[in-house]
């Protein structure tokens, strides 16, 4: 129940915004996320954005994963 | 996923699989990482000494049976319609369930949004709309901004019964208890979205456990284990991480916190199998009681003790005490089409979740 997807903005007003969400265009809530903009990558929970995401998805993580990696004996 | 995603991963499983001696259990606290778990068949790679256990992080398996009879009296009233999510519809109160009330021709509708509940109630003003506002903390500020868009719009057709429930005491209380064993947790990556690191940091500071603010894709959770194996081992030290920064700020989000607050104020619940958690729920503040269903209806959530049926072990599996294949029915009496207990109805439950991604296997 707590499963969110990303999406980005595309159009916005007060309260809604027309997002992408791969390829799908969708209409959602946004009253719950300050300071949003156009362009912005935003994670969906139930027709709301709940987060704005970093841009680079994996980045961080695959980084991690190196440095586990190379921590490692 | 890469073909560099599956490598990291690949080497990631085969590093942790190596590094283990003895058994260890991880608890994953969120239904949704229960879900995804079993999806990307993650116990799978692992070695058996990494035990994966599922805690009460399902909404709709920890929500008590007398929040569903009273969503049941409720449909009584001839111009009431009840508005929930789909999981909760199987969800058997003491008798009956919704999807039952509805068979007998009793208005129930399925939203996939709270705004489709605004939009509901705009339509049908003969109608008095409840919504079953069930979830964590992730969830509860979407019932916030609704039930304020509400006064804003002047709307009074519509009605919340809330069974609103908070993660740090469910997490305190399970870690307290004696009989549950956990070396490392998987805390929820949407419910901290919202809250932030400080409901979580407690696992670490306080009980001195390893714990992981963790993501929902199969390297997010790779990654988690990983770190949490390398803490438990003693490789690296112990330290609370966040390996979901991408969306989750130590901060969390401040508006939806902010209207949490204007909204709700906490109060005791009952779990499903487990008991009452004090200060583990989210309640309609008084500024807000008009949207409250409970005052408008003069209803009582009575705290009618589990009603598990014979040899339902999902009061164990709830806490990590147990996993779905110690229980006798599970995957013979007991599969989704046929389910006997909660854990087993919606698919973030652990024995659903086990049961649709292993074939019955673990
Ligand atoms: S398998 Fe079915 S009966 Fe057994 S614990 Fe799970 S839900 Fe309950």
């Amino acid at each position: 129940m707590c499963l969110a997807i990303p999406a980005k903005v595309i159009k916005m007003n007060e309260s809604h915004a027309e997002v992408d969400i791969m390829g799908v265009r969708k209409t959602v809530n946004i009253l719950l996320v300050d300071n949003l903009n156009v362009g912005d990558k935003i994670m969906i929970h139930a027709g709301f954005a709940i987060s704005k995401i970093e841009d680079e998805y994996f980045c961080f993580l695959e980084n991690m994963l190196r440095e586990i990696l190379d921590d490692c004996p | 996923m890469t073909q560099e995603e599956k490598r990291l991963i690949g080497e990631t499983v085969a590093q942790v699989n190596k590094s283990l001696k003895s058994d260890i259990r991880i608890m994953e606290v969120c239904g949704t990482h229960t879900h995804q778990i079993a999806r990307f068949g993650i116990r799978k790679l692992l070695v058996p000494k990494i035990h994966l256990v599922s805690g009460p992080g399902c909404p709709v398996c920890v929500t008590e049976s007398g929040y569903i009879d009273a969503l049941i009296t409720l449909l009584m009233h001839e111009n009431v319609t009840i508005a929930t999510f789909g999981d909760l519809l199987r969800v058997r109160g003491s008798s009956d369930s919704l999807e039952e009330q509805k068979s007998l021709g009793r208005k129930v509708i399925t939203v996939y949004s709270p705004e489709d509940v605004l939009n509901l109630a705009k339509r049908n003003t003969d109608q008095n709309i409840v919504f079953a506002a069930v979830g964590f903390e992730t969830t509860a500020p979407l019932y916030a901004a609704l039930i304020q868009t509400s006064q804003k719009e002047n709307i009074h057709n519509l009605f919340f019964l809330t069974s609103l429930k908070r993660m740090e005491p469910a997490i305190r209380f399970i870690l307290g208890k004696s009989g549950v064993h956990i070396d490392g947790m998987i805390c929820p990556g949407h419910v901290a979205a919202i809250t932030g690191i400080s409901p979580f940091l407690p696992v670490t500071i306080e009980y001195h456990i390893p714990a992981v603010i963790c993501g929902f894709e199969a390297m997010d959770l790779i990654a988690s284990i990983s770190i949490l194996c390398r803490q438990i081992t003693g490789e690296i030290p112990i330290q609370f991480m966040n390996t979901y920064k991408r969306c989750v700020s130590d901060a969390g989000n401040s508006a939806a916190l902010r209207l949490m607050s204007e909204v709700f104020r906490i109060s005791d619940v009952n779990w499903r199998g487990i008991g009452i958690i004090r200060d583990s729920a989210l309640i309609l503040n008084h500024s807000y009681e008009e949207y409250d269903a409970s005052k408008r209806f003069g209803l009582k959530i009575e705290s009618v003790p589990a009603a598990f049926p014979d040899r339902c072990e999902c009061s164990k599996v709830l806490i990590g005490e147990e996993t779905p294949d110690m229980c006798v029915n599970f995957g013979s009496l007991c599969t989704p089409d046929h389910p006997i207990g909660p854990c087993m109805i919606s698919s973030e439950g652990a024995c659903a979740a086990y049961y649709g991604f292993g074939g019955g296997k673990i």
